[in-house]
């Protein structure tokens, strides 16, 4: 009789075999599915003597392959690519915008210039002196679109961390959800292989918007926060974060967090340093240029007692509205109306120089500040380039060590379907044969 | 390594992809003709190229500059010419003036002449350019040069002998104008003007005079004729300043191109291998993917 219940069992066997290759087989091309398999147990016998080989097999458990090492530095990876992925789109449109040699600042500066130079030729005619307002408006045109496409930058970046941040708080509550539902099939004692696949796509999910920190818990729960500490799920509790006035913070459990705005990660954490170390340098360096400008041109026109050309509005940078071409001051103190001596230090103006923040608190030339702010803009831009692609490179290279853990090989499923097939057989002759001995015993009598 | 069947597909992925940026990255160089694309393809020849560009403006405008100073130079001397001819029919007249065998009907006949002649220089050098503003007042353009009231001829009020500089290089200028308060030209017409009634009236006595106002004529003429040399002068100097500028600008251009022009035969190359690579991994896969057990069993 022990044949029989030893064939059964493994008969019995064979067939969850089968049924977990079929379903690995079914998921082979399902996004972020663990491969499954059986573990094998063979049952000892209980009594018998020691004739008695044994009570067949079970299967103790399904394995899951897989490795939670694998899939941190996964989430790791994502979390990198993410963040130089963030900046890169804004850094190319500012690339293209001021790269442009015919409609950029320098441009409008050389123009400027250049008519002042024409001027020199004949200081007191009306249509070279209406050039110089001219090409002074252009100049300040240029600069205003400058900082137009800043700040059109800076509400493009704010609307992109709002969307970031709702789409954290719907993983974050997904997460939570999911940790209960895992918790409460656990105890149960229930498969939750695939709860599992799916809470640990939305933590993918989530690590490309924020770093995270994942941390398991004993009842098959995991406890997410950021990379500095602030918890984002705990068990079946999901914080929410906002940035209410600008400033990023984290709800949970009725306590609100300050969330700093470094280091953190993910696209979140690329917006935010982009926005710090990039974008704004830049606006207070055209600034600075401005301001420079409308300081360098009022104070030599006032020198020669005229009125200034340029009206710094706050940080925007405006042409008098009351100045005229006969008004302009290009003639020096004592000298008549034709004379172009202030003409003369006004166009000695561009090798003066402005002191600028971000390049250290030295004074720069006038002329050669855009320059240089491209050539630091394509710096950052190049660095961001090379991170990106080696984050990626990063990225698909732990995307390929969890797969060669958890993904499923179909040759190697063909080869279990074979074998366990060819068990389930053996085990029905085995019972056929079982049957065939006792009708021998039966037909004895 | 255990390789997951999915494996295969994001490995030709990866690899189309790459080879698509290269591809496209390589059409953009040679669509564009040149090499550098934006700044962070190479950041340190996007700043020299710029910095020589900043160069080529100025040097543009000083070319233009010294074309516009070439005219007004010309406009001078033609003036100034002009007016040399006509003191040279006064020194004539005084001269003939001077010879003793001219009778007073002979004197009051010469008053006539130099009269349109000393108008002739009044107006010469009130000489205004195409704007209204005088020519020869310094920097007073606003002023006429020389004006006349009550029958005295006298400088305007502010005309002086300042120069309008004009730019035609980095830190070089050149004077454009002249200014006739230089040499004493109200002086001289008033005697001018009080030979003609002299010479009107009859009260014109003798040989001296005469003479005198021949010296008088004598000096203006060499400060005339030094101004018109002044003028070819400086017509010269800024000549080889117009040359010296398109010689840098050349040296300029050769250099943008050598540091943002394209290599063709450089990006024809990186083409035909990106072409290479895509065809390869996609024969490759081809056979790869047709490999499964499940077509045995």
């Amino acid at each position: 009789m022990s044949m029989m219940n030893n064939a059964l069992s493994g008969a019995i066997a064979a067939q969850t075999a089968l049924n977990t290759t079929s379903q690995n087989i079914a998921n082979a091309a399902t996004p972020g599915y663990t491969r499954q398999g059986v573990l094998l147990k063979s049952l000892q016998a209980v009594g018998g003597g020691t004739n008695a080989a044994g009570n067949g097999v079970q299967v103790s458990a399904l394995i899951r392959f897989a490795d939670g090492y694998k899939s941190l530095q996964m989430w790791k990876a994502a979390s990198e690519l993410g963040r130089y992925d963030a900046g890169q789109p804004y850094l190319n449109q500012l690339e293209s915008v001021m790269s442009d040699d015919t409609s950029n600042i320098n441009n409008a500066l050389d123009g400027f210039f250049a008519s002042l130079n024409a001027a020199s030729v004949q200081p007191d005619s009306a249509a070279l002196r209406s050039q110089v307002l001219t090409s002074a408006d252009t100049l300040v045109r240029r600069i205003a679109s400058q900082q137009q496409l800043f700040s059109t930058q800076q509400n493009a970046l704010r609307d992109q961390r709002g969307a970031a941040l709702n789409q954290i708080n719907g993983y974050t509550a997904d997460i939570a959800l999911l940790n209960k539902q895992i918790a409460a099939a656990q105890a149960g004692g229930l498969n939750t292989s695939g709860l599992l696949d799916a809470r640990d796509q939305r933590i993918d999910a989530l690590a490309s918007l924020v770093g995270v920190q994942v941390v398991a818990q004993q009842d098959g729960t995991v406890n997410v926060s950021l990379s500095s500490g602030q918890p984002l799920v705990v068990g079946a509790e999901a914080a929410v974060m906002g940035q209410p006035a600008g400033q990023l913070e984290l709800r949970f459990a009725n306590t609100t967090f300050g969330v700093s705005s470094q280091g953190l990660g993910g696209q979140l954490g690329g917006v935010i340093d982009y926005e710090k170390q990039v974008l704004e340098p830049m606006q207070t360096t055209v600034r600075e240029l401005a301001a420079g400008i409308a300081t360098l041109f009022n104070g030599q026109l006032a020198a020669a007692g005229g009125a200034p050309l340029f009206v710094l509005n706050g940080t925007q940078l405006e042409l008098s509205t009351t100045i005229t071409a006969a008004t302009l001051a290009f003639a020096a103190p004592g000298e008549g109306a034709g004379g172009g001596g202030n003409l003369k230090e006004l166009i000695k103006l561009k090798n003066s120089t402005v002191v600028v923040t971000q390049f250290g608190g030295t004074p720069t030339v006038l002329g050669d500040i855009y320059t240089q702010l491209v050539g630091t803009l394509g710096v950052r831009s190049q660095q961001n380039q090379a991170a990106q692609t080696t984050a990626q490179a990063v990225r698909d290279q732990s995307q390929a060590n969890w797969a060669s853990t958890s993904g499923v090989n179909s040759d190697e499923e063909a080869i279990n379907l074979m074998q366990y097939q060819q068990m389930y057989q053996a085990n029905m002759k085995v019972i056929a044969a079982a049957g065939k001995l006792f009708d021998s015993t039966l037909a004895a009598f | 390594m255990r390789i997951a069947t999915s494996q295969y597909s994001q490995t030709m992925n990866t690899a189309l992809q790459t080879a698509n940026a290269g591809l496209t990255q390589v059409m953009s160089q040679m669509a564009s003709g040149s090499r550098i694309l934006k700044p962070s393809d190479d950041t340190i020849a996007t700043v020299r190229l710029a910095r020589l560009s900043r160069e080529e403006a100025a040097l543009d405008q000083y070319r233009s500059n010294i074309a516009a100073l070439t005219t007004r130079l010309q406009n001078n001397e033609t003036t100034l010419t002009s007016m040399q001819d006509d003191l040279l029919m006064v020194r004539d007249l005084m001269g003939w003036a001077a010879d003793g065998a001219s009778t007073p009907e002979d004197v009051k006949a010469m008053a006539t002449s130099l009269e349109s002649l000393r108008d002739s220089l009044f107006y010469s050098a009130n000489t205004r350019n195409t704007e209204g503003q005088w020519m020869f007042s310094g920097t007073a353009s606003n002023v006429p040069t020389l004006q006349l009231t009550a029958g005295v001829y006298s400088f305007g009020p502010g005309v002086n002998t300042q120069t309008q500089q004009v730019a035609v290089g980095d830190g070089v200028t050149i004077a454009a104008n002249v200014s006739l308060q230089e040499y004493g030209l109200d002086v001289f017409l008033n005697n001018l003007q009080a030979a003609i009634t002299a010479f009107s009236n009859g009260s014109y006595v003798g040989a001296n005079p005469a003479g005198a106002q021949i010296d008088a004529v004598d000096g203006l003429l060499d400060f005339l004729s030094a101004q018109v040399a002044q003028q070819g002068g400086r017509q010269n100097v800024i000549n080889t300043m117009d040359d010296n500028h398109a010689a840098v600008s050349l040296s300029n251009k050769e250099a943008t191109l050598a540091l943002g022009k394209v290599d063709y035969a450089e990006a024809a190359i990186r083409l035909n291998s990106y072409e290479l690579a895509v065809q390869a991994t996609q024969k490759a896969y081809a056979r790869v993917s047709n490999l499964s057990l499940f077509d045995v069993l």
